[in-house]
């Protein structure tokens, strides 16, 4: 299952260049194609009314008042609804039903109690003014602690308790390490609920077709080409008369790989009326039902480490705070043992985590996908061991850092790490920070008191991941096969030479078209900007799990070259058969196909076009006319969990490292953190595109600044309201709250993936908190400040000096 | 998000406005910049019948001294743009505070719709320029069909998000004595992004006599009590120092007695603790810019 790189010899001509952005122009002259922007005729509009209470049975819904005014065509409850479609996929063993619009119960603020469509969404909007909900308010569950009790109000009754999961794994010897460590460093950390936020919200247009039983769904979601059955479940629609069309996304962060509740209220809508509905969720409805909530953890920590400062073992304990309802299950926590170790050689682990439900809305995939909690605990743990032992916070990560001679490396858990060379990433991004200025400046502004902190952090980013994450941590049964979860292209080259790439991800923000045309380009030595890129549809058949666990960039290249590849060797043999050659005495140089080493002879993508297309002369073997290739690139390298969970195989083994030095000013009196500088050294293998690269590394880092300083859900201790309800109480950074980043890369090439490359998409944001932590503990030192709670607020940062210092608060 | 069905109406003339406020009362809302009422509208948190725009009303966007000699006043009219009193020549000479605070609201293009009056009449706790205007000892013109009233800018809040305003009144202006002699002035505050609201800020006032001793002061916070407040405790300590040491043992009381209203920015404990703290670097600030105009910053 794994396939091996050849050794880097070519020149490449287009991969590793700052090709420009194909899909800018449309975007920045917003002809992109979003969902807003769909209308078909005779479509309706939707609105939602939404619960105020976390938690209440519903004792009377009346909806006659709304129903009679004009423009109204359909008013559906959680009842009317499930007569047209079914509760949504949560893929977890438990026995939590979670429908669209809720029935007889309401488990978190904001969940969907009616919707309507009308024939426009003023209209609709003032519908739902008019339905009148009658609720008996039932004891919120706000704190996963106190959910865990077992005399605690249950959020689904059939289930015998909140912790609706527990499991403890060890890999290594655990206990034997914990025995033999010179020091054992133990931290608590709390990680608060955040979500993705992106500018467009999720959205789809539905369209039903009652003669035909079909549907036809635009969306913004990424699985359609990878799922499609499981929407068509929720719809009550065949999987083959069910058409899935991708529009523009405006920005994911991986927040929209399903989107179902969107989909599942807008096709009951069309199908409860017969007519096309649009429902885009406004602000409000994604803030506070959205399904991209990331993790909620309290974690209880320890690292083991012998009196030289060798790393032994990792303990973490865990307890998450799922929210009412499951989706992907145990994804996040199959993310997090994908690298709980870092760029470490510690040599055993303890994951004991409990899955809590409670009264909010439930978690779902989003920017780090629970590898950014991992990430911060563990660099908090190896800071506070350095200053424990009294090592070097920079000497002590040397140490233990996984050697570049040492890879592929299989770490406690199972999985592999494909290549790395941390040790001069870290000694980069110390010479580019300047760290030697920084002490003098610190130490300078001190005297004046004020205080200014040097951050650390050196981190990995798990990329391209397996399936099996999202079920492994179930049972000790035998696992389901690993989930090859591919990726696929069609290239077509026409009669007259055009080259088109269908690609069955949708564009999510990022760049696919960009990275298609540089392959192609770098295939057929053409121009990428002659590479035209369109986007499947679900009826395509092109197998596609899309952006998400930083992967599109590596498989969509993979499958891209594959397709590209057949395609140009068929126009090999069709141009040496024209030119009555042996196809091993041709090559394709330049977009032109020429006799190797005989300047003269040679035939255009055109003249090879033609031919192929409409003079095939019947006497090469096996080729029939036309010049089309479909490939499906699998996940280049996976095996199966064992059994007993001792090994959960490779299933994220692209694993990309960076090291972030972030300074930051802490004024103490308020608790304000301004950041001053920052510093990046990134190793995503192959860069594919440094102006992409650089645009997720920068625009992962602005979010790990929100994750760091102010982005977190917060709702009422008792009675569970959403307290974020808006951009204005949640608050994401803007420009001015992003110092200048500076950014520079060193490769370790993929030997798994075509041309080496690795994941980029979620670096920023798996690094930025924990290193900025770092920061903000080193400009407090004076005080004996410890982070171990984000986002680092000014009440908070407040409060830690008050209480290192013992103060009466 | 979109607003509930309402009536818009643009009257041509202020007395045009103030009958339409007069037929409707409680149900008509005044947009001047709508920073505030139309993102309310959108949430329906506020649904009026109708919206009473008074942008095209003449003689509302005045901004200039007015008065005679010994005492003279600037004058803001209620479509002056918060923008434009920022950048305003007459308002850096002789409101400072005014211009200093209203560069922190919000965001330039926010503040190029938002009105002075308009951040005033909506008497948000939290906002900069109604504590401005307490500070400056802000007079609040009022008018309705019947009647014109001035009121004192400390009568003039009385909650949050409340005025002493009745249905039928609006603002048309406000009115800030200038002052005179060796005065500095500053406000400072702590936000959790730039051009968000403030979690808590300090407006202070300081006019220092011929003996360098503090002979006018005046102190008013955001964000510290259910309304923008003056802190009398805190001036009657410092009337008469010298010393900016003094100001810090001041501020210390600057707190006592407010409700702070809690949200998830900051509890009440928190803010009362911003309000010591920011009204000290705030009184420092004045001072020293009293005493020495090149000094810009917190000493």
């Amino acid at each position: 299952m794994s396939t091996v790189e050849e050794p880097r010899t070519e020149a490449r001509r287009w991969v590793g260049q700052s090709v420009p952005r194909k899909e800018d122009p449309k975007l920045l002259t917003g002809r992109a194609g979003f969902i807003g922007d769909v209308v078909l005729p005779g479509m309706l509009h939707g609105a939602v009314l939404r619960s105020p209470h976390a938690h209440a049975r519903i004792v009377s819904i009346d909806t006659s008042e709304a129903e009679a005014l004009p423009g109204v065509v359909v008013v559906l409850t959680g009842a009317t609804a499930a007569e047209h479609v079914d509760p949504m996929p949560a893929f977890c063993a438990e026995p939590v039903e979670q429908r669209a619009i809720a029935v007889e119960r309401v488990r978190y603020p904001g969940e969907a109690v009616a919707a309507v469509a009308a024939t426009d969404r003023y209209v609709a909007e003032d519908a739902c003014e008019r339905i009148r909900v009658e609720y008996e308010v039932l004891p919120a569950l706000v704190d996963p602690v106190a959910a865990m009790d077992p005399s605690a109000t249950r959020v689904h009754e059939t289930l015998d308790s909140n912790i609706v999961f527990h499991r403890s794994l060890d890999w290594g010897e655990v206990d034997a390490d914990l025995a033999r460590a010179h020091t054992v460093v133990r931290s608590s950390a709390r990680w608060h609920r955040m979500g993705a936020h992106p500018i467009e919200t999720a959205g789809a247009v539905a369209s039903w077709d009652p003669f035909g039983q079909s549907m036809t769904v635009y969306s913004n979601s990424n699985f359609i080409n990878f799922l499609p059955w499981a929407f068509a479940g929720i719809l009550r629609v065949s999987t083959n008369r069910l058409r899935m069309i991708p529009c523009a996304v405006g920005g994911s962060f991986g927040s929209k790989h399903l989107i179902t509740k969107v989909i599942s209220i807008t096709g009951a809508l069309s199908k409860a009326c017969g007519r096309p509905v649009q429902y885009l969720e406004d602000r409000a409805d994604n803030v506070a039902a959205n399904d991209n909530v990331g993790c909620d953890r309290i974690y209880d920590a320890e690292l083991a480490l012998a009196e030289d400062g060798e790393m032994l073992g990792l303990v973490l304990r865990i307890i998450d705070d799922y929210g009412a309802y499951f989706q992907f299950a145990h994804g996040q926590h199959g993310n997090a043992v994908a690298q709980p170790v870092g760029p470490y050689r510690i040599g055993s682990v303890r994951y004991d985590v409990s899955c809590v439900l409670t009264n909010k809305v439930q978690q779902g995939f989003f920017r780090g996908a629970g590898a950014d909690p991992g990430n911060f605990i563990l660099e908090r743990l190896v800071d506070k061991a350095a200053l424990e032992m009294g090592i070097d916070r920079v000497e002590l990560r040397r140490r233990n850092f996984v050697q570049p001679d040492q890879f592929p490396y299989k770490i406690p858990t199972g999985n592999i790490y494909d290549s790395g060379d941390y040790e001069a990433v870290l000694d980069r991004a110390l010479e580019i920070a300047g760290l030697d200025g920084w002490r003098t400046e610190q130490e300078r502004l001190r005297a004046e008191g004020r205080y200014l902190g040097i951050g650390l952090a050196t981190c990995q980013e798990r990329s391209g991941y397996n399936a099996s994450e999202w079920w492994f941590l179930y049972g000790d049964e035998a696992p389901l096969p690993a989930t090859s979860t591919p990726e696929s292209c069609k290239i077509d080259v026409d009669a007259m030479g055009g080259v088109r790439a269908t690609i069955g991800c949708p564009l999510w923000g990022n760049s696919p078209e960009t990275v298609v045309g540089q392959v192609v380009a770098e295939e057929f030595g053409i121009d990428p900007s002659a590479v035209s890129v369109v986007y499947a549809d679900s009826t395509s058949g092109a197998i596609s799990a899309g952006p998400g666990g930083s992967r599109v960039t590596i498989m969509l290249s993979g499958a891209t070259r594959g397709a590209a590849r057949t395609v140009r060797d068929k126009m090999v043999r069709v141009a040496a058969s024209a030119m009555e050659m042996d196809p091993e005495d041709v090559e394709c140089v330049d977009g032109v196909f020429r006799a190797k080493g005989v300047p003269g002879t040679s035939m255009t993508m055109a003249e090879v076009g033609m031919r192929a297309h409409l003079f095939n002369d019947g006497t090469s073997e096996a080729e029939s006319s036309g010049l089309v290739a479909v490939h499906t690139y699998d996940h280049p390298y996976f095996t199966p969990p064992t059994d007993d969970r001792s090994d959960l195989g490779a299933f994220y083994p692209m694993v990309s490292h960076a090291c972030h030095i972030p300074i930051v000013e802490v004024d103490p009196e308020t608790g304000e953190v301004t950041l001053r500088a920052y510093y990046v050294v990134n190793d995503c293998g192959t860069v594919m595109n440094p102006a992409l690269v650089e645009g997720q590394v920068v625009g992962g880092i602005v979010l790990g600044i929100g994750a760091a300083l102010m982005e977190e859900y917060r709702y009422g201790a008792d009675d569970g309201a959403l307290e974020t309800p808006t951009l204005r109480e949640y608050l994401l950074p803007s420009m001015h709250e992003v110092p200048e980043i500076v950014l520079e890369h060193l490769e370790t090439p993929s030997p798994f993936t075509t041309y080496g490359v690795k994941g980029a998409g979620e670096g920023g944001r798996l690094v930025a908190p924990t290193a900025i932590a770092s920061a903000v503990d080193d400009a407090l030192r004076p005080f004996g400040v410890w982070v171990d709670e984000l986002p680092m607020t000014p009440e908070r940062v407040v409060g830690m000096i008050a209480d290192a210092r013992g103060d009466q608060r | 998000m979109k607003p509930a069905p309402f009536e818009y109406a643009g009257p041509r003339e202020l007395d045009e406005a103030l009958d339409l406020l007069a037929e409707h009362g409680d149900d008509a809302r005044v947009l001047a910049g709508g920073q505030s009422l139309v993102r309310l509208m959108n949430a329906r948190q506020v649904s009026p019948a109708v919206v009473v725009d008074i942008n095209r009303v003449p003689g509302l966007d005045t901004l200039g001294l007015f008065g005679d000699n010994g005492s003279s006043t600037l004058r803001l009219g209620a479509t002056v743009r918060q923008r434009t009193s920022e950048l305003s020549d007459e308002v850096a000479a002789h409101a400072p505070l005014l211009a200093e605070a209203g560069a922190q609201v919000a965001h330039a293009p926010v503040r190029a719709r938002g009105t002075v009056v308009g951040s005033v009449a909506f008497a948000d706790p939290s906002a900069e320029l109604p504590a401005a205007l307490l500070a400056l000892d802000g007079l609040v013109k009022v008018r309705s069909r019947a009647a014109e009233r001035t009121v004192a800018a400390d009568d003039f809040f009385t909650g949050p998000f409340r005025t002493s305003l009745a249905p039928d009144e609006m603002v048309v202006a406000v009115d800030v004595p200038v002052a005179t002699g060796r005065t500095g002035s500053a406000f400072v505050e702590l936000t959790r992004r730039h051009g968000d609201l403030p979690v808590c800020g300090a407006a202070a006032v300081v006019g220092v006599g011929d003996d360098g001793r503090v002979s006018h002061v005046r102190v008013a916070l955001c964000g510290a009590d259910e309304r923008p407040v003056r802190v009398p405790a805190v001036e009657a300590a410092v009337l008469g120092a010298d010393d900016p040491a003094a100001f810090t043992e001041a501020a210390a009381v600057a707190a006592d007695g407010t409700s702070p209203i809690p949200s998830c920015h900051g509890s009440a404990d928190f803010r009362r603790h911003l309000a010591r703290v920011l009204t000290a670097r705030a009184l420092r600030t004045a001072f020293a810019r009293a005493t020495s105009p090149k000094e810009t910053t917190d000493a």
